[in-house]
């Protein structure tokens, strides 16, 4: 391996002194992402990078991917760094590739209703894009704010606009990598909109970085809606809102969005904000389209959530919560930090789905929201988020929630979402017998696992060694269920906002 | 839809020093036509060999141990045959001799036409009587095996009140595993086949069951999107032999509204406008008078007909309708009784898809709305041209395209699908923005890009199949 100071000196000549970081606060700032890993966890991975490189054209990230060849570095892809799972954290050090700086939206082509961006731009960048210009984004990641296009894509991401507007993967038309090798590569042809001409734009769908670089997308676009109206229900609890919910699928509405919240989330807002709505159990839907059509799909939403002892909230309460709607986690403001755990569920089973993230949070002593969105005419993603003082050492424990939500996705014949660094020991849980195909994926695009080696199907440790390289992923899952044990026999429960415990009895 | 195997045997067959002076197209012409005055003899016997036993699968279990016996890891006594079809199989495959076996999947009803290189010596499994569906008790979501019929689905699915969004864009009676292993053209106004599969249960390479994807749920951050990147070439990775299916509520109103066009620029502008309706839409067909006139016999077709399922509220459902009047607007003809090709009997539907079956058809063409009627005039004149009259058969997605199946009144011989297909690629190629995307367009194409994808799926192939039992890869 070349030294470090031979590498940082190739990198300079590569991208230029500004574009290169190295500095101790600056490699801090990028050994996490959105999850809070304990201090612990240092002793297991090399999470500081040895650099930071900000490229701004795909020639610069192809010239960085080649460049690992003589260094050996290993190379971390990294968008905006909102991941929960570790995926855009170094685990041996090497190069992380910060791709924020390839934010441009290049064209808007309406003929073909097709927008082309760079990978580091955030959806709400190119949300505000092509809104300026008369159309619309299908589907966008819940969290458009902070994630990049790159990096959503490469979580396999849900959204809003799921149930009318498809899946993410469904709305690129096509993506430009970098490979491993340093080559680039179109993965679809842009007239074959159903992917017949050999189209690859699945692979890398929830690749989280493993098979190269993305450096742009083509992605689809719709016209913008006429009027779009979020409405709001209040329901005497969260079942009743998780069957609005079904019963929205079951009488074939096709709402742009609809979610459920519970009561707890609105005391943390209440605890930041004196003016946010009251706590309460809640569904907000949004319809769009025409004056009429959202008149009807207003009419048929009120009739639906009454069957649930749903009533309607005032439109102040809609507007805030559509408004603020990529800024979901405020209460983070409350803990220091907080673990959220994304889990897919059948739609048919989220009644009971809600009801067991409950029990699971209230069991671990934890504070924290359940929430949850419809994906598709089967799925809804089930999204509760705990907070965490991650500065204590019971804060870590936390982490125990997320392996026990996703074994409870699994009972309920669904699975968690995102592998990355320490989920890694459910992607057999997930695919059983295939799970050696997928792990052939990459073994094709990078044999020399040269980009986020040692995730997503593995877990490598800092270590070099024989015998200490990686560790099995089950011993991953078993540190998270001691994890989880330890919240259990914890003997109080997590008191971050003074009001919760008297509301939760109230 | 089936084409490593051919594609593969193209480029290998490239690189043959007797063959390296003919040019990619006038080999591929060859190899399609089994042409013996450019082929050696050995090679046409290649090409015209058929798997020497056919297997009517009735359960998974006998697949496993079918391809278990295949790869060597269980003895042929373990396939439970009588004692005369056990020496039959073992003489037919030629147990215990040094050869390479593989399994091939027979589509129920193909499209197009046969593939340039058959499965050499293997064992061709046939479906028709794997064909079971079981419907969710209380959700949106079928698991269909294979052999089942789509029209059998779709009316099932009906009394239970689920919709099936897809449908078949050329109406003949297929199976929902000819959209996995044939070139079934399922699809909806918002997507393709593959949005409404969660999973498919398939007998991996290994004789193992092996589920793609999450047959209750959708395949988000699990690593690869194998399952949707495999689909279009399922049988090439695995075998597959169910497919969990993601439905929707069937709508309290529908209504199937017809609009006949004669002036093919309103007719491309009234699609271009109708693409952005947005929700409401379940699919959305067009025909031309050839087309119309097969299906509807007995109504004076239009110079195009394009019909719509609408879905909606019982209350919203008249807006709706009013909606759409507007986006077709320079309609010459509208009406609301006209029956859709696929709400109808189950024999009304046999009978028309065996007239439908009888034309020739080279595959499907991606044309962009604004341009779909100019198009449809290429594909006619160029059918007169030919002395084989030409029609066509579309469906419009919300993107913007129209998936159209052009097709032929001419005898289904390899020498004239061959020349008709160029002939409509080179229609293709005049069309800005057009895309053909038939399995003979995939092995002329010789974009880089494209070549760079095709051999990563290759590579892909055979590490999934590393045992070169699916379909194995054949070399001239
Ligand atoms: C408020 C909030 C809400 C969220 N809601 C959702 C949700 O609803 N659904 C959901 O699925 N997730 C959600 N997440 C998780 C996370 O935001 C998404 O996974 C997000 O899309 C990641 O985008 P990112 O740009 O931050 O990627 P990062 O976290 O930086 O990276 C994610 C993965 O992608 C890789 N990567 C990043 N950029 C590239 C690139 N250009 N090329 C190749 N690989 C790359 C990284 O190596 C890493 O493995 C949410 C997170 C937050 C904070």
């Amino acid at each position: 391996m070349a030294s470090l100071d031979y590498a940082y000196r190739r990198l300079v000549n590569t991208l230029g002194p500004e574009r290169v970081a190295r500095s101790e606060f600056e490699r801090m700032v990028y050994s996490h992402d959105f999850a809070s890993l304990p201090k612990i966890a240092l002793l297991q991975w090399r999470l500081y990078p040895d650099f930071v490189a900000l490229p701004q054209t795909t020639e610069e990230v192809a010239a960085l991917v080649k460049l690992s060849d003589e260094s050996l570095l290993q190379i971390t892809p990294r968008g905006g760094g909102t991941g929960w799972c570790g995926g855009s954290v170094p685990n041996r050090g090497g190069v992380l590739v910060d791709m924020r700086k390839m934010n441009n939206v290049l064209a808007l082509d309406p003929d073909t209703r097709t927008v082309t961006v760079e990978a580091g731009a955030t959806w709400k960048e190119v949300e505000d894009f092509v809104e300026s210009k008369g159309f619309a984004l299908p589907t966008i990641p819940l969290n458009a704010a902070g994630s990049t296009v790159g990096g959503s894509i490469n979580s396999g991401s849900t959204g809003f606009g799921g149930l009318r507007g498809g899946s993410v993967r469904d709305a690129i038309a096509s993506l430009e990598v970098i490979l491993p090798n340093g080559s680039l590569l179109k993965t679809a042809s842009q007239a074959d909109a159903g992917g017949q001409l050999a189209n690859l734009t699945p692979l890398f769908f929830g690749a989280e970085g493993t098979l190269g670089i993305v450096t742009k997308a083509i992605l689809r676009v719709v016209p913008k809606p006429e009027i779009s109206k979020p409405l709001t229900y209040a329901f005497p609890n969260l079942a009743a809102a998780a069957r609005c919910l079904k019963g929205i699928v079951d009488a074939a509405l096709t709402p742009y969005h609809a979610a459920l919240m519970d009561r707890d989330h609105f005391v943390f807002d209440r605890a930041l904000e004196a003016d946010s709505p009251d706590p309460t159990d809640l569904a907000l839907v949004a319809v769009q389209g025409s004056k009429d059509d959202v008149a009807d799909q207003e009419k048929a939403m009120d009739g639906l959530a009454a069957k649930e002892q749903g009533t309607k909230l005032p439109p102040a309460v809609g507007d805030r919560l559509w408004r603020d709607r990529y800024n979901n986690y405020s209460a983070r403001r409350l803990s220091r930090g907080l673990m959220v755990s994304y889990n897919l569920v059948p739609l048919r089973r989220l009644p009971e789905a809600v009801e067991k993230a409950m029990e699971i949070r209230d069991k671990l002593k934890l504070n924290g929201s359940v929430q949850a969105h419809i994906v598709d005419t089967t799925t809804a993603a089930l999204d509760p988020y705990v907070l965490m003082d991650d500065t204590k050492p019971s804060g870590g424990t936390a982490l125990g929630f997320v392996k026990r939500m996703g074994d409870a996705a699994f009972k309920m014949e669904g699975h968690p979402m995102g592998l990355g660094l320490f989920l890694v020991f459910n992607l057999r849980k997930m695919h059983g017998n295939a799970t050696s195909a997928y792990s052939a994926v990459k073994g094709v695009f990078d044999p020399r696992k040269k980009i986020n080696g040692g995730k997503t199907f593995e877990v490598w440790t800092k270590y070099p060694w024989p015998g200490l390289r990686a560790i099995p992923p089950p011993g991953m899952a078993i540190g998270l269920e001691v994890a989880a044990i330890l919240r259990r026999v914890k003997p109080t429960r997590d008191r971050f906002v003074r009001a919760y415990e008297h509301t939760k009895e109230g | 839809m089936g084409l490593l195997r051919d594609w593969h045997y193209v480029e290998k067959a490239v690189q043959i020093p007797a063959l390296a002076e003919l040019i990619r197209e006038a080999l591929i012409h060859a190899l399609f036509v089994r042409d013996d005055r450019v082929l050696p003899r050995d090679l046409i016997a290649d090409l015209n060999r058929v798997p020497p036993v056919t297997v009517k699968v009735k359960e998974d279990a006998e697949v496993r141990k079918l391809v278990r016996v295949l790869n060597g890891q269980e003895s042929t006594v373990s396939l439970g045959l009588s004692a005369e079809d056990y020496h039959y199989f073992r003489t037919q495959l030629g147990v215990g001799r040094t050869r390479e076996f593989g399994v091939t999947m027979r589509p129920r009803t193909l499209l197009t036409y046969d593939w340039i290189v058959p499965e050499q010596r293997g064992v061709q499994l046939d479906f028709t009587g794997y064909a079971g569906i079981e419907f969710a008790v209380d959700g949106h979501r079928a698991i269909a095996q294979v052999g089942a019929l789509w029209k059998r689905l779709y009316d099932e699915a009906s009394e239970r009140g689920h919709l099936v969004p897809f449908v078949p864009t050329v109406p003949l009676d297929f199976a929902v595993g000819d959209a996995l292993y044939g070139d079934a053209p399922f699809a909806s106004f918002r997507g393709g086949f593959a949005s409404y599969v969660n999973a498919l249960r398939t007998i991996s390479a290994y004789g193992q069951r092996a589920r793609i994807g999450f047959e209750e749920v959708a395949n988000y951050g699990t690593a690869y999107d194998l399952l949707h990147a495999a689909i279009p070439l399922a049988g090439e990775f695995f075998i597959p032999l169910s497919a969990a299916l993601r439905l929707e509520a069937k709508p309290a109103a529908r209504k199937t509204l017809t609009y006949g066009f004669d002036d093919p620029a309103k007719l491309s502008a009234g699609l271009d406008r109708l693409c952005r309706f947005g929700p409401g839409v379940n699919w959305v067909h067009i025909t031309d008078a050839v087309a119309a006139k097969i299906l509807r016999p007995a109504t004076p077709p239009e110079a195009s007909t394009v019909q719509v399922s609408l879905g909606a509220t019982t209350t919203g459902i008249a807006a709706k309708e009013k909606a759409l009047d507007v986006a077709m607007v320079g309609f010459k003809a509208k009406s609301s009784e006209t029956p859709n090709p696929y709400d109808v009997s189950a024999d009304a539907y046999r009978k028309t898809a065996d007239t439908v079956a009888r034309s020739l058809f080279v595959g499907e063409v991606r044309v962009p709305a604004k341009s779909f009627g100019e198009f449809l005039g290429k594909v006619r004149a160029f059918g007169d041209q030919s002395a084989a009259k030409a029609g066509a058969y579309a469906n419009l997605q919300e993107t913007g395209s129209v998936s159209t199946y052009p097709f032929f009144s001419a005898p289904k011989d390899r020498t004239k699908v061959y020349d008709l297909s160029k002939g409509v690629r080179a229609i293709v190629t005049r069309t800005p923005g057009a895309a053909f995307t038939s399995r003979l367009a995939h092995l002329w194409d010789e974009e880089p890009n494209f070549l760079r994808r095709m051999s990563l799926v290759r590579s892909l192939k055979l590490e999934i199949d590393e045992a070169h039992v699916v379909q194995p890869l054949i070399s001239p």
